[in-house]
C-alpha cells in the first residue's frame, strides 16, 4: 500500500513565483463601463476601428451570460471589481534595454527571463507582458532582417494597423463566448507577429505573462499571422505573485496559417494557484483557436497545464484547408483545490485534414481534472482523420478525473478514434523502482514523467526541460 | 401538443392514481425538459413534439404478435392485456407484486428523479393507468424464459410500465419486446431490481414501423453479487429515445451490456446511458453500436461514474459508429468521472464506415458488392444479436435487419 502521507508530502510545493514587485503603477478606476474601455484606448492611442472593435465587444458582452457548462466551481466573479488596466509607471518611450526601470528587468531575471543583453544569447526573442503593457522586446532587430514583425500588439496597432485591420477578430470573433468577448472590449496588449512569405523564422519567439498587482485582470491578446511557406514556433509562459484575492486572466490567441505555412505554439502556464485551502489564484478564461486557412497548413498547440485556480481553456483548430493538419498535445496536473476544465476542438471543415489530440491528466490533493473536447467532422472533411488518447492519473483517493469528449461526424468517409483510460501510480511499479533502489519521490517523478513523455516530445528543447522541472517540482517537495 | 396543455392543467383524467398524482404534480410547473440541457441537446425538438401529439385515450387494438409462440414451456405476456400470472412451482415462482409493493416502490424510485434526467420515466408514471403497469417478482431458479410484450396501437399514445423484482439466487432469461405501429408513440419504462447473488439475461428489442415513436427507460439496481446482461436493439422509429440508469447500489456486481440502433431515413434514435458505481469491485463492459445511412441521426451518450467508494472498480464502455451516409450523422460522447484512485477505468469511440481492404478482398473472390456489404454487416450485428436471449432461433432478427430494414 502506498503510503498516503508519503504521497501527499510529495506533491506539496511552495510556489517560488510569488513574489511581489514593488513599482509604482498607473491604474484607472475599478469598474467596466464604455468610459472605462475608451479610457483604455485613448491611453494605447489606438486609431478608431478598433475603438468600435471595442465598444461593438462590450455591448455584446452585456447581453452575454457567463458559461455555467463547465465541470467547475468557483465564486461568482464581480466583473466591476476589477481593474481592468494597470501599467508599471515609465518614461513614454523606450528605446533600449537601459531605459526600463531596472526593478523590472529584475523581476524577470528572478523569473528567469531573459532580456538583457548578456543573457540574449540563448537565441529565444522574448516579449515581456507586465500586468498590462508590454515592457520589451528583444532581438527585434535581427528579426526584422527577415522581414519577421514581432512586437506588443500596441505597436502593431500603431505601426501595423493594415494587418490587425485584416485579421483581428477574424478567428475569435468577439462574440465567440462570454470572455471572449470580455478580452475583446478591454484587452490591453499581448503580442504580435506576422512570417512574410517563405520564411523560416530563425529562432524560436516567446512571450512572457506576469501578473504584478492583485487586484487588476490581464487581458492579453496574441495573434499570429504565418503566410504561405513559412514556419515559427512560439513559446508562452506566465506567472503571478501569490495574493488572497483571485485574479482574472481572460486571454485570447489568434493564430493564422495560410498555405504550406507552420505555426507551433507552446504553453507552460504556471499562474499561482492558490494556497492549500484554495484561497487565492489566478482564474484562467482563455480562448485560443488557430484557423489553417491555407492548403497543408499546420497548427500544433502543446501545453503544459500546472497553475491557476481555475483553468477553462481549449485551444482549438479550424481545419479548412485541404490537407491541413491540427495536433494538441497536453499536460495538466492540478494539486490541492485547483480544478481546470481543458482540452480541445479541432474542426475538421475541409478535405483530407487530419488531426491528432494527445492530453494527459494528472489530479492529485483534492483536486479536478476535465478533459472536455470536440471532434467534428464537416460534410466536406472526406477523407479526414482524427485520433484522440485521452489519459488521466490520479494521486490520492480524493482528487477527481474526468473525460467529455465530444464527437460528431457529418462525413461517411472519414474516421475518428478516441480512447481514454484512468490509472493510478502502480504500486509494482513503485515497488519496483523501490527495490532497485531509487527513493520513492523520485520514483514517483519518474513516472509521472513517463506518463507525459508522449507530450513533452513534442515540445520545443527549453520548454522541455523546464516543463519536466516544474513538474517534478510539483510533486517532489523540496526533496531531489 | 395536447397532452402538455392537459398536464399543465391538471386536467388529464378523473380517477389518477396516487403515483399519476405524484408524477403529474412533478411535471406541472415545466411539463416538458430543458431543450438545452446536455441530455436533451441534440434531441430532435419537433420529432419529440409529434410524439406527444398522438391521443393517450384511444383504446388499444388487437394486438399482433412479431412471431408465434412456438414452445409452451415460455411465459408469454402481454402488458395491458393478459397480465395475471402466479406460478409457485416446486424449483421457482413467480408472482404478481402486491398494489402495496409496487406503490412503495416505484414512490421511492421518483423521489431520487431529476427533471431532465427522468422526464420520460415521469411522463410513464403520470399517463401509466393501473392496468398497464405490470409489477412481477420472481423467485428461484429454472424459470422458463419469459416474454413481455408492450405495444402502442395506431394514432394514440401509450404508456407501459414494466416492475421486476429477482429476489435472492434467482436466475431468469427475459426478452422484453417494444411494438410500435404505424403513426404510434410509446413510453415505456422498465424498473429493475436485483438482489443479491441473483442474475438476469435481459434481451430488450424494439421495433416500430412507420412513423412510429418510442421513449423507452430502463433503470436498474443492482445489490451485491448481482449480475445484469443486457442485449438491446432499437431499429425502424422515427424518432427512439433509450435511456438507461444503471446503480451498483453496493458494489460487488456485474454489468454487461450490449446495444445497437439503426437508423435509415430521417430516423432519429438515441441513446443514453449512466451507470453508478456506489461501492467497490464494480465490473461493466459495456459496448453500443450504430449504424446511421440515409438522412438519418444516432446518438450515444454514456457516462461512467466513479465516486470515492468504488475502489478496485474495472469498467470499460466502447462506442463503434459506422457512418454511412452524406447527409446522416453520429453524435457519440462516452463519459467517465472518477474520484477513486484504485480503478480500472477506459472508454473508446470509433466513427467509420465499411472497411474497404475487406470489400476489396470478398470481391475479389467473386462476391458481389451487395452481398460483401452484408457480409461486412451481419457480423457487425451479430456480436449484439447473438447476446440478445431466447429470440436468437425464433426471431430472425439478423434477417430483419438485412432485408427488411
Amino acid at each position: 500500500m502506498v503510503n498516503e502521507n508519503l504521497v501527499k508530502d510529495v506533491v506539496k510545493e511552495p510556489y517560488k513565483y510569488g513574489f511581489v514587485t514593488d513599482i509604482e503603477t498607473e491604474k484607472i478606476e475599478k469598474g467596466l463601463n464604455e468610459d472605462i474601455i475608451k479610457l483604455i484606448s485613448q491611453k494605447k492611442e489606438e486609431p478608431k476601428f478598433l475603438l468600435d472593435f471595442r465598444l461593438k465587444a462590450f455591448k455584446k458582452w452585456q447581453k452575454m451570460k457567463e458559461p455555467d457548462w463547465a465541470a467547475l466551481g468557483y465564486k461568482k466573479i464581480d466583473y466591476q471589481d476589477i481593474i481592468y488596466y494597470s501599467a508599471p509607471k515609465q518614461k513614454e518611450k523606450i528605446s533600449s534595454l537601459d531605459e526600463v526601470d531596472p526593478k523590472l528587468l529584475e523581476t524577470f531575471d528572478k523569473l528567469g527571463i531573459p532580456l538583457t543583453e548578456q543573457k540574449k544569447l540563448t537565441n529565444v526573442a522574448v516579449d515581456a507582458v507586465f500586468d498590462s503593457v508590454s515592457i520589451a522586446t528583444t532581438f527585434r532587430e535581427e528579426l526584422a532582417e527577415h522581414g519577421v514583425i514581432f512586437c506588443s500588439i500596441s505597436e502593431a496597432v500603431k505601426n501595423h494597423a493594415d494587418l490587425i485591420e485584416k485579421y483581428l477578430g477574424t478567428v475569435v470573433p468577439a462574440s465567440d463566448n462570454y470572455f471572449a468577448a470580455l478580452n475583446s472590449a478591454v484587452f490591453s496588449d499581448g503580442s504580435f507577429v506576422y512570417i512574410p512569405k517563405g520564411v523560416t523564422c530563425p529562432m524560436d519567439l516567446s512571450s512572457y505573462f506576469r501578473i504584478n498587482s492583485g487586484d487588476s485582470g490581464q487581458f492579453e491578446r496574441t495573434l499570429i499571422i504565418a503566410e504561405e511557406s513559412s514556419s515559427v514556433s512560439y513559446l508562452e509562459g506566465c506567472t503571478a505573485p501569490m495574493f488572497d484575492t483571485n485574479t482574472l486572466h481572460a486571454a485570447v490567441v489568434e493564430l493564422i496559417a495560410l498555405d504550406d505555412a507552420s505555426i507551433k505554439y507552446s504553453t507552460v502556464q504556471n499562474w499561482y494557484a492558490g494556497d492549500e485551502q484554495g484561497i487565492g489564484g489566478i482564474f484562467n478564461f482563455v480562448t485560443k483557436r488557430g484557423k489553417c486557412l491555407g492548403k497543408r497548413s499546420k497548427i500544433s498547440w502543446s501545453q503544459v497545464e500546472t497553475g491557476s485556480a481555475i483553468t477553462w481553456k481549449y485551444p482549438s483548430c479550424l481545419l479548412l484547408g485541404e490537407e491541413s493538419v491540427g495536433e494538441f498535445y497536453s499536460v495538466a496536473l492540478t494539486n490541492n483545490l485547483q480544478q481546470a476544465d481543458t482540452g480541445t476542438k479541432m474542426i475538421h471543415i475541409g478535405p483530407k485534414t487530419k488531426s491528432t489530440i494527445v492530453s494527459k491528466g494528472i489530479s492529485a490533493g483534492n483536486s479536478k481534472n476535465s478533459y472536455r473536447g470536440l471532434v467534428k467532422m464537416g460534410t466536406k472533411a472526406t477523407g479526414s482523420r482524427n485520433y484522440s488518447q485521452c489519459d488521466s492519473m490520479l494521486i490520492g483517493n480524493q482528487a477527481s478525473a474526468n473525460t467529455f469528449p465530444y464527437i460528431k461526424s457529418q462525413q461517411p468517409n472519414s474516421e475518428i478514434e478516441h480512447e481514454a483510460s484512468t490509472c493510478r501510480i502502480s504500486e509494482d511499479q513503485l515497488f519496483y523502482l523501490q527495490s532497485r533502489g531509487i527513493e520513492f519521490e523520485e520514483a514517483v517523478s519518474m513516472m509521472v514523467s513517463g506518463f507525459c513523455r508522449d507530450v513533452f516530445n513534442q515540445l520545443p528543447m527549453e520548454f522541455a526541460a523546464e516543463a519536466d522541472k516544474l513538474l517534478a517540482l510539483k510533486l517532489e517537495g523540496s526533496v531531489g | 401538443m395536447e397532452i402538455i396543455e392537459k398536464i399543465k392543467n391538471n386536467k388529464l383524467d378523473d380517477n389518477l392514481t396516487e403515483i399519476q398524482k405524484i408524477c403529474l404534480h412533478k411535471l406541472q410547473s415545466s411539463p416538458l425538459p430543458n431543450p438545452k440541457s446536455e441530455l436533451w441537446r441534440l434531441s430532435n425538438k419537433s420529432k419529440l413534439s409529434t410524439f406527444l401529439d398522438y391521443s393517450v385515450n384511444g383504446k388499444d387494438s388487437k394486438f399482433d404478435l412479431p412471431y408465434p409462440k412456438t414452445s409452451q414451456s415460455n411465459i408469454r405476456l402481454i402488458i395491458g392485456e393478459n397480465c395475471q400470472i402466479k406460478l409457485i412451482e416446486k424449483n421457482y415462482s413467480i408472482q404478481q407484486l402486491s398494489e402495496d409493493e409496487l406503490q412503495k416502490y416505484i414512490k421511492e424510485q421518483i423521489s431520487f428523479f431529476k427533471h431532465n434526467e427522468n422526464w420520460g420515466d415521469l411522463l410513464n408514471l403520470s399517463l401509466s393507468r393501473k392496468n398497464d403497469i405490470l409489477g412481477l417478482k420472481l423467485n428461484g431458479s429454472k424459470i422458463p424464459p419469459i416474454e413481455i410484450f408492450s405495444h402502442a396501437s395506431s394514432n394514440s399514445l401509450k404508456a407501459k410500465t414494466l416492475v421486476i423484482f429477482l429476489e435472492k439466487n434467482c436466475d431468469v432469461e427475459l426478452l422484453q419486446v417494444n411494438l410500435g405501429k404505424e403513426n404510434s408513440s410509446l413510453s415505456q419504462s422498465t424498473f429493475f431490481c436485483l438482489k443479491e447473488n441473483s442474475s438476469v439475461n435481459h434481451g430488450l428489442v424494439s421495433y416500430g414501423e412507420n412513423r412510429s415513436n418510442l421513449l423507452n427507460s430502463l433503470n436498474v439496481i443492482q445489490q451485491k453479487n448481482s449480475a445484469y446482461n443486457l442485449g438491446s436493439l432499437h431499429f425502424k422509429f422515427n424518432y427512439a429515445r433509450f435511456e438507461i440508469s444503471i446503480k451498483q447500489s453496493a458494489g460487488n456486481a456485474k454489468t454487461n451490456i450490449k446495444g445497437m440502433q439503426i437508423t435509415k431515413k430521417d430516423e432519429q434514435i438515441s441513446t443514453y446511458t449512466k451507470i453508478e458505481f456506489n461501492g467497490p469491485n464494480g465490473f461493466l463492459d459495456q459496448i453500443n453500436k450504430s449504424l446511421a445511412d440515409d438522412k438519418s441521426h444516432a446518438i450515444f451518450e454514456g457516462s461512467i461514474i466513479v465516486p470515492k467508494i468504488a475502489q478496485k472498480t474495472d469498467a470499460s464502455q466502447l462506442s463503434r459508429n459506422l457512418l454511412l451516409s452524406n447527409l446522416a450523422q453520429i453524435d457519440t460522447k462516452p463519459q467517465l468521472e472518477i474520484i477513486a484512485d484504485d480503478v480500472k477505468c477506459k472508454h473508446g469511440a470509433t466513427i467509420s464506415q465499411l472497411n474497404e481492404e475487406e470489400l476489396f478482398y470478398m470481391r475479389t473472390r467473386g462476391i458481389t458488392l451487395t452481398e460483401a456489404s452484408k457480409l461486412q454487416l451481419s457480423s457487425y450485428f451479430q456480436e449484439i444479436i447473438s447476446f440478445i436471449p431466447i429470440s436468437k432461433d425464433k426471431w430472425d432478427l439478423l434477417d430483419k435487419l438485412l432485408n427488411e430494414n
